[in-house]
C-alpha cells in the first residue's frame, strides 16, 4: 500500500484576544461556526477532500473543547491504517534546562518540539496550516505546485485590500506563473505601510530538511513564529520561495466584527461560503448534535434568510441569523442579524439585534439585546457562555457580557459599549 | 459490570407491512422513514437502549437490507461492547430447504439456537413497527413482582379499532382470562402491543412443545392464558401501530402538533445517521427571504424558498420559489420545483416536482384509489422513490404515482382523482 507522503500540521492553539469572550474558554480553531461546525472543520475537510490522511494539531490554549471534538477523527476519515490524526499538546522534556520552558513559545517552537514525530513519519513534504481560517482549498494544487517548482517552501496567498494589509503577512509576488503563483520577491509580515496585496493564509509547504534545519536556527531566537520569524528568516538566506495564489473566499475571522461577517457570509441564495457545495464535515458526535430532531416550527414562526439546524424550536421570529442546534426562540421574540451558539434559549418577546451568543445562554422575557429591532446596528453584542439573563433587562449596543455571570451581577441596563465582568 | 442476568430481547422486524403499499416497496416496515430524520424502528430500538437493554437479537425477513444497513454494528444505540450486541437473525435453511418465517412464534423457533447460547432469566419479544415510549425494565420489574410467565403489554383502544389486535379480558389483579385474536365481535377494548415478556424457560419450553404452534397471538398465548400465569402490564401512553397510509401519516403529523403526546427528543430517541449512504453531516436548514414555514418539521439540509404548513421535511428536500407544501410528508432529498403544490401527499425519497405542477388537487378526498381502495380512501396521494412528475401535471387524490416514473409513463398531463400510475 502507498504510503502517505504528506503530512499535515494545524497551528490550533490560538486563542486570539480580539474574539474576547468566544475564546475565554477555547482555542478559536474551536469557536462554533456555521450553525453546526467549529472554525478547524474547514482545513479538516480541505485535508479531506485533500487527500490528505495524515494529520497533527498542535494544540496548547484550553485544549479540551478541541480534542473533544476531534476525537478519533472517524468524522474527517482520518482513521485507517496509514491514516490518522494526532493532538500533539505541549510535553515535559528532559534535556531541557536553562529555564527554558516547555510550553509552546510560538508556532515554530510547537512544531520545532514535535520534530521527532515528523522525522518518525517520514515524509516528503510538510504542509503547514492555521486551524483559525475559513476557505475552500485543494492542498493537492498547491502540493503540486511545490513540486513543480522544486521550491524549498510554498506559501498560499491570497489578494486583501491594501488598506487591510497591515494586519497579515504580506508578499510581493512575481508574475513567473501568471495567475497560477509565481516567486516571492519580498516578505513583510504585518508591515505598517503595505507596499503589496497579497496576504498569507497560513498555508506552508517546506521541504522537511529546510523546515529542520529553520527551526534548528530559530531556536536561539526569542521569537518562534512562522510568519514573523521562520519566513522572513528563509527568504534573508535566498531559499527558493514561491507563492502559490488563491482566488477563493477566505475569511480570516480575526476580530468579533469579522467573525461576524462570516457568518453573514452563510446566509443568501448564493451565499460566499456554501458548505454543502465545499463538503463541510464535523463530529457529529459531539455535543449529541446527531441525536437532535429535526427543527421544529410552530404555527406563529417567521423564518427568513437564515440557516436553522436540527435541535431548534421556534415559536418566534429569526431574519438573517445562524442558530446552532438547540436553540429556543420563544413567542413574539425576534432575533435578528445574529449567530446564536448551541442551546441558547430566548424567552418570550425578546428582541436581539447583531447579536453572538455563546453556548448555553438563556435569556428571560422581554429582554432588549444590541439595537432597535429594524434598525441599522453598528456594533457587535457578544454574550458569554451560561449566561441567565434576567427578564426585562436592556443589553446596549456593542456591550460585552463576560461567561458565568451571577444573576445578582445584571444591572436592569447595560449601556452600550459597556464590558460586564 | 451488571451481576445480574440481563434480559434477552428479540425484536421481530420481518413484518411486510404492505398496507403502507409504495412505501415498503423496496423496504421493510419497521425502515420506513418516520418524523424527518428517523425510521420506525428506531423506537422499539431507542426504547431497549433507554430501558438499560444490551442484548438484542432482530429478526428480518422481508426486504431486510435497508433494514440491515441501517442497524449496522449497532453503535446508534450503544449496542457495541464487549458483552453487548445486536445482531441480525435472517431466515435459514434447517429441516427442509426453505424455511421462511411462517408467523411470528415460527420466527423465534427458527432462531432457538440463538436463544440458548444467550441464556437470560427473561425474554422480550418487541414488534418493530410502531411508535411509542415505554419502559422495559419497569415492565420486568412488573413480570417479576407478578410471578408471571408470560406478561403482555396492553392499552386501551377504540372499539372500532379492536378487530386489528389480539384482546385480552383481565380479571381485577391485571390476570388475563380469556384472549381473542383479531376479534370481530369484541368483548373488550384493552389491546395487545404486541410486546411480550416471556419467562425465558416457558418460552424454551412453549416453543419446543408443538412445531405446528407458529404464531404468539393464535396460538402460544390462548394456550398459555388457558393453563398458565399471564398477566396485562397496562399502558397509558402514546403508542400508534403505523401500519396503514392513513396512521402513518397522522402519526408524522402528531409530531408538529404540540402536547400530542409524542416528542422524539424528550423520549431519547436515537437513529443511525449514517445509513443513507452519503455523511450525514449535512449543514443546518437554509431559508430563503420568501420562505415562509409554520407548524412543520424541517430537517438540516433542507433548502426552503417556497410556503410550508403543517409538513414533516426529510434532510436535504428542496422546495424552491413559489411552491407549496401543505399536510405532506416529503422523505429524503425530494425535490418541489417553482410555483409547485404538493397537498396532503407522502413523497418517498429523491421524488422530484417539476416546475407548475400540482400533486393532491382537488376536493375529492373521498375517491378511493381504484387498485388499492383499502390503502388510499382519506385523499392522501403517494409520489414513489425516485419519481420523476414533469411540469405542468396535475394529480389527483388517492393517486399512487410509483417510484421510477418520468415524463414517458405520463399518458396526459391530469392523472385522476384514485388512479394509479
Amino acid at each position: 500500500m502507498l504510503k502517505p507522503s504528506t503530512l499535515a500540521m494545524i497551528l490550533a492553539g490560538s486563542r486570539v484576544d480580539e474574539l474576547n469572550v468566544l475564546t475565554y474558554y477555547r482555542p478559536k480553531s474551536a469557536v462554533p461556526f456555521g450553525g453546526f461546525a467549529r472554525v478547524i472543520d474547514f482545513p479538516l475537510s480541505n485535508l479531506l477532500h485533500s487527500g490528505i490522511e495524515k494529520v497533527a494539531i498542535l494544540s496548547q490554549y484550553r485544549s479540551f473543547s478541541l480534542i473533544n471534538h476531534i476525537g478519533t477523527g472517524a468524522a474527517w476519515d482520518m482513521i485507517g491504517r496509514n491514516r490518522g490524526v494526532s493532538i500533539l499538546p505541549p510535553f515535559k522534556d528532559n534535556s531541557d534546562s536553562l529555564g527554558k520552558t516547555d510550553w509552546y513559545r510560538g508556532t515554530a517552537d510547537a512544531v520545532y518540539k514535535n520534530l521527532d514525530f515528523i522525522s518518525y513519519h517520514k515524509p516528503e513534504e510538510i504542509l503547514i496550516l492555521s486551524g483559525d481560517h475559513i476557505y475552500k482549498m485543494d492542498y493537492q494544487d498547491i502540493i503540486s505546485y511545490h513540486h513543480q517548482k522544486d521550491a524549498d517552501m510554498t506559501i498560499g496567498f491570497v489578494q486583501v485590500d491594501k488598506s487591510k494589509a497591515h494586519r497579515f503577512g504580506i508578499a510581493e509576488i512575481d508574475n513567473e506563473d501568471g495567475d497560477t503563483g509565481g516567486r516571492v520577491k519580498g516578505y513583510w509580515e504585518k508591515p505598517e505601510k503595505p507596499e503589496a496585496d497579497w496576504a498569507s493564509l497560513t498555508v506552508l509547504i517546506f521541504k522537511p530538511e529546510i523546515l529542520f534545519k529553520a527551526l534548528h536556527e530559530n531556536q536561539i531566537s526569542d521569537s518562534f513564529e512562522f510568519g514573523k520569524d521562520i519566513i522572513p528568516q528563509l527568504m534573508k538566506q535566498g531559499k527558493k520561495i514561491y507563492g502559490y495564489k488563491y482566488k477563493g473566499y477566505w475569511g480570516y475571522t480575526g476580530t468579533i466584527e469579522e467573525y461576524w461577517q462570516s457568518n453573514m457570509d452563510l446566509l443568501g441564495d448564493n451565499p460566499p461560503i456554501d458548505m454543502e457545495a465545499w463538503g463541510l464535515r464535523t463530529n457529529m458526535e459531539h455535543r449529541g448534535i446527531r441525536d437532535a430532531q429535526p427543527a421544529l416550527l410552530y404555527e406563529d414562526a417567521k423564518v427568513h434568510n437564515s440557516l436553522v439546524y436540527n435541535g431548534c424550536v421556534v415559536e418566534g421570529t429569526v431574519k438573517n441569523s445562524v442558530l446552532f442546534p438547540g436553540v429556543y426562540v420563544g413567542k413574539g421574540a425576534v432575533v435578528e442579524n445574529s449567530v446564536l451558539f448551541f442551546n441558547n434559549h430566548i424567552g418570550d418577546n425578546c428582541g436581539l439585534n447583531k447579536v453572538i451568543s455563546d453556548v448555553n445562554s438563556e435569556f428571560g422575557q422581554g429582554i432588549c439585546v444590541g439595537s432597535e429591532i429594524g434598525a441599522a446596528a453598528e456594533n457587535v453584542t457578544v454574550i458569554g457562555w451560561n449566561n441567565h439573563v434576567p427578564d426585562w433587562t436592556r443589553i446596549g449596543e456593542g456591550a460585552t457580557i463576560y461567561p458565568n455571570l451571577h444573576t445578582e451581577q445584571w444591572p436592569l441596563v447595560v449601556k452600550p459599549g459597556e464590558v460586564l465582568k | 459490570m451488571r451481576a445480574k442476568k440481563e434480559a434477552l430481547v428479540l425484536l421481530l422486524a420481518g413484518g411486510v407491512g404492505s398496507r403502507l403499499n409504495i412505501l415498503v416497496q423496496s423496504r421493510a416496515k419497521p425502515a420506513v422513514p418516520f418524523a424527518g430524520i428517523y425510521r420506525i424502528i428506531d423506537f422499539s430500538l431507542s426504547n431497549v437502549m433507554n430501558s438499560g437493554l444490551t442484548k438484542v437479537g432482530v429478526l428480518t425477513q422481508y426486504k431486510p437490507l435497508s433494514l440491515m444497513r441501517h442497524l449496522g454494528m449497532g453503535e446508534a444505540w450503544d449496542f457495541t461492547g464487549r458483552s453487548r450486541g445486536v445482531k441480525i437473525l435472517p431466515p435459514h435453511t434447517g429441516f427442509k430447504d426453505s424455511d421462511w418465517y411462517r408467523g411470528t412464534a415460527d420466527a423465534v423457533r427458527q432462531n432457538i439456537d440463538f436463544l440458548e447460547k444467550n441464556p437470560a432469566d427473561e425474554v422480550i419479544l418487541l414488534s418493530g413497527d410502531h411508535i411509542y415510549n415505554m419502559d422495559f425494565d419497569a415492565m420486568l420489574e412488573y413480570h417479576r413482582f407478578k410471578k408471571a410467565d408470560v406478561t403482555i403489554g396492553m392499552m386501551v383502544v377504540p372499539m372500532s379499532e379492536i378487530h386489528q389486535f389480539g384482546a385480552g379480558i383481565i380479571d381485577d389483579d391485571n390476570r388475563i382470562v380469556d384472549w381473542e385474536e383479531k376479534p370481530e365481535h369484541p368483548k373488550t377494548n384493552l389491546a395487545s402491543m404486541g410486546i411480550y415478556v416471556f419467562d425465558y424457560k416457558y418460552l424454551l419450553d412453549s416453543l419446543y412443545k408443538d412445531r405446528e404452534e407458529v404464531d404468539f397471538g393464535m396460538h402460544i398465548l390462548p394456550r398459555a392464558i388457558e393453563n398458565d400465569n399471564v398477566f396485562a402490564y397496562p399502558f397509558y401512553g402514546y403508542w400508534r401501530d403505523v401500519g396503514t397510509i392513513q396512521s402513518y401519516w397522522q402519526a408524522n403529523m402528531d409530531v408538529i402538533r404540540r402536547d400530542s403526546g409524542i416528542s422524539p427528543t424528550e423520549w431519547g430517541i436515537r437513529t443511525n445517521i449514517e445509513a443513507d449512504g452519503r455523511p450525514a453531516d449535512r449543514p443546518p436548514a437554509r431559508f430563503g427571504n420568501d420562505a415562509s414555514v409554520s407548524s412543520s418539521m424541517i430537517s438540516a439540509g433542507c433548502i426552503v424558498h417556497g410556503t410550508v404548513k403543517n409538513s414533516v421535511l426529510a434532510p436535504g428536500v428542496i422546495v424552491e420559489k413559489g411552491a407549496v407544501i401543505r399536510d405532506s410528508i416529503l422523505f429524503a432529498d425530494c425535490i418541489v420545483g417553482k410555483n409547485s403544490t404538493v397537498d396532503l401527499s407522502i413523497c418517498d425519497k429523491r421524488a422530484q416536482i417539476m416546475d407548475h405542477s400540482l400533486v393532491g388537487s382537488g376536493m375529492n378526498h373521498d375517491t378511493s384509489n381504484v387498485l388499492h381502495p383499502k390503502h388510499l380512501y382519506t385523499g392522501i396521494t403517494l409520489v414513489g422513490k425516485e419519481a420523476i412528475v414533469p411540469p405542468e401535471v396535475i394529480i389527483g387524490r388517492n393517486c399512487i404515482i410509483n417510484s421510477h416514473t418520468d415524463e414517458r409513463d405520463y399518458p396526459e398531463k391530469v392523472i385522476a382523482d384514485g388512479e394509479t400510475l
